[in-house]
């Protein structure tokens, strides 16, 4: 998938679980107040279950924007 | 020490232990007693700082920011848990500015206020924060610069020596900070904290918990709250030892992998923290986690029970504020002489009572408002007389907390005098919502209450009267506190009492003030069991609760 796909296919979950209008590679969680410890979960919970993957505390903690997001599903998906 | 001019509530009956005078006479010792030893750990960035290479970046960012701002002078900052903050911190500190932290997620018009309040000259910020920034940096009051920085390991090199013996001198009772908290009136308070405040609740901590050189912390609070800048950061310091620095917001689902990844012996937590921890599952080993420092809310003794059961890690509750630099009492560092239910002992640095309406001190036993005297204690509030006067009187904090003291001499925590709501470790007054939403068009009156939460302690709930029942739906409203308020202090619910049977106008007193305990028996006879907290059961769905 490319980067575009992947966004695509958050998109929805991402922008419902953050309530954002948009969830695109200018989001971070430094930017958006909505994207707390809590929202963090339910937003790696989504992710894990649309992509059948586990993401462990080691890589959880550095996921804090959309481009690492996604930087990082491509690394999962490529494996 | 003995010569420092020390306000009345800052004099305490027990020595002042104060061994260094500022933030950077600290920093310098312990660079030199152990230049190579880890300081700061940045994971997610990779970024480490031995002592030796912090104490040369703040000396840098002091003599970097010399070419801005004048010493004396207040400045604010916006970042995470970054070392950008803590550089320009320390920096700014040695240099004699006084700091404002503030917290990057409160909405523009919260932040406006804080700069304009503290007189701050200049705001460094994240770069990220640069499109809520915006609009304030062109409407801000004149004399106010801002300065985005993404990087401070790009700053020049300097020599070290030569910059420090042109700094200016900085005395310990100066300010070194502005901690803004919530205020009862509906805007936020700056609580004036000096070096010597910093420094002496610092080392009381680090005494107390025996911390040495080998102590490592897990700092997953953030740095624009106390507990974060002193508990994990200056505490750890005190002792020469390392602290593992995390974003907040990213760090619950990785706890346990941070504390036994990087070999944690502390943390410092809200209550908050270990219930979601439970109430998600995450499952982990305590590894060299030798205890979890445990504070700012209320912790019920079924979750403290339920947590030390699970994973074997002893917590340590103690009392403290904003206004005391962070802690005065805790529990003993011995686990089995510790009180489960009471916020312990008051550490050799303060003096701790409790008294009556009258300021008598009461026996033990008797319940009464808990009050602090010490080296710990603030300067006071900034520019805020009258309350100063009421706060800090007869050479006493006096901290609006009730609670009592046993005969052993552990204090207890029993609640607020007034209807402070804690969420998630934060503070918010009800007036701070009602302030915004008596601006509305269509609401007349308003009043916010603390319900129960499972997870964060409380939440926010807010009644409101509409002029035109039929014009204002709760999600327009809720839209709109969304955009004057920051998240955390945004309601989840609002009820409309025109559309309710049993409660045609908000319960008043004599003197027409609305009664908020009336409120909160209202929602819990009526209201709570009707709450339906999807987002928790939405992520529950796939972790299993604890």
């Amino acid at each position: 998938m490319t980067d575009q796909e992947l966004y695509a296919a958050i998109s929805p979950m991402a922008e419902q679980v953050l309530q954002i209008e948009r969830f695109d590679n200018t989001v971070t969680m430094m930017s958006t107040p909505s994207w707390d410890s809590l929202t963090h979960i339910q937003l790696l919970c989504g992710v894990e279950r649309q992509f059948g993957i586990e993401i462990d505390g080691d890589d959880a903690f550095r996921l804090t924007s959309a481009e690492k997001l996604v930087k990082y599903l491509q690394s999962k998906i490529n494996q | 020490m003995n010569s420092l001019s020390l306000l009345p509530h800052q004099q305490s009956e027990r020595p002042l232990d104060l061994p260094y005078r500022t933030f950077l006479d600290l920093l310098r010792a312990k660079a030199e007693l152990a230049p190579a030893r880890d300081f700061l750990i940045f994971p997610e960035s990779g970024r480490t700082y031995t002592y030796e290479a912090f104490h040369a970046l703040a000396v840098a960012t002091a003599d970097w920011l010399n070419a801005h701002i004048v010493p004396g002078g207040t400045i604010s900052i916006l970042f995470r848990n970054a070392p950008e903050f803590l550089a320009i911190f320390f920096g700014a500190v040695s240099h004699g500015l006084t700091v404002v932290p503030i917290n990057p997620d409160l909405a523009a018009p919260e932040i406006r206020f804080i700069v304009e309040n503290s007189n701050s000259t200049a705001v460094f910020y994240d770069p990220d924060l640069s499109a809520k920034l915006k609009t304030l940096e062109t409407e801000m009051i004149p004399g106010v610069i801002f300065i985005p920085v993404s990087d401070v390991d790009d700053l020049p090199k300097v020599d070290v020596k030569a910059v420090e013996a042109r700094l200016p001198r900085v005395d310990p009772t100066m300010p070194a900070s502005i901690i803004y908290t919530s205020g009862t009136t509906g805007f936020p308070k700056g609580v004036v904290l000096s070096h010597m405040n910093f420094l002496v609740d610092g080392k009381g901590m680090a005494d107390w918990f025996q911390f040495t050189p080998e102590t490592r912390s897990l700092c997953i609070l953030p740095l624009f709250h106390n507990n974060g800048l002193v508990v994990s950061l200056t505490t750890t310091l005190s002792a020469g030892g390392s602290v593992v620095m995390v974003d907040p917001k990213a760090s619950l689902r990785s706890f346990w992998t941070l504390v036994e990844r990087y070999h944690a012996t502390f943390t410092s937590v809200m209550p908050s923290i270990l219930a979601a921890i439970l109430a998600f599952g995450f499952e982990g080993k305590p590894g060299y986690l030798k205890g979890i420092i445990c504070g700012g809310q209320l912790l019920p003794l079924s979750l403290a029970e339920k947590f030390e059961a699970r994973f074997g890690v002893p917590i340590f509750e103690g009392f403290g504020s904003t206004e005391a630099t962070s802690y005065s009492s805790f529990n003993p560092v011995q686990v089995n002489k510790r009180k489960l239910g009471s916020v312990g002992l008051v550490m050799p640095i303060s003096d701790m009572k409790v008294v009556d309406d009258q300021d008598v001190e009461v026996p033990d036993g008797v319940e009464g408002e808990l009050c602090i005297r010490g080296g710990n204690v603030a300067i006071g509030y900034h520019n805020l007389p009258g309350l100063q006067a009421l706060r800090f009187r007869g050479g006493w904090y006096h901290s609006g907390d009730f609670g009592l003291r046993d005969k052993d001499g552990f204090y207890y925590f029993r609640g607020r005098k007034d209807d402070l709501i804690v969420k998630g470790g934060e503070k918010i007054y009800p007036a701070e919502i009602e302030n915004v939403l008596s601006q509305h068009p269509n609401i007349s009156e308003s009043a916010a209450i603390g319900v129960d939460d499972p997870i964060l302690g409380q939440e926010i709930c807010a009644f409101v009267n509409l002029k035109d029942n039929g014009a204002s739906s709760e999600a327009q409203l809720l839209s709109y506190c969304g955009k004057s308020l920051a998240r955390f202090k945004q309601p989840k619910r609002i009820v409309i009492i025109n559309r309710l049977d049993d409660m045609p106008e908000l319960p008043k007193g004599p003197t027409k003030k609305i009664l908020h305990r009336e409120l909160r028996d209202y929602y819990e006879r009526r209201l709570a069991n009707s709450e339906d907290p999807e987002g928790l059961k939405w992520v529950l769905g796939s972790q299993g609760a604890g």
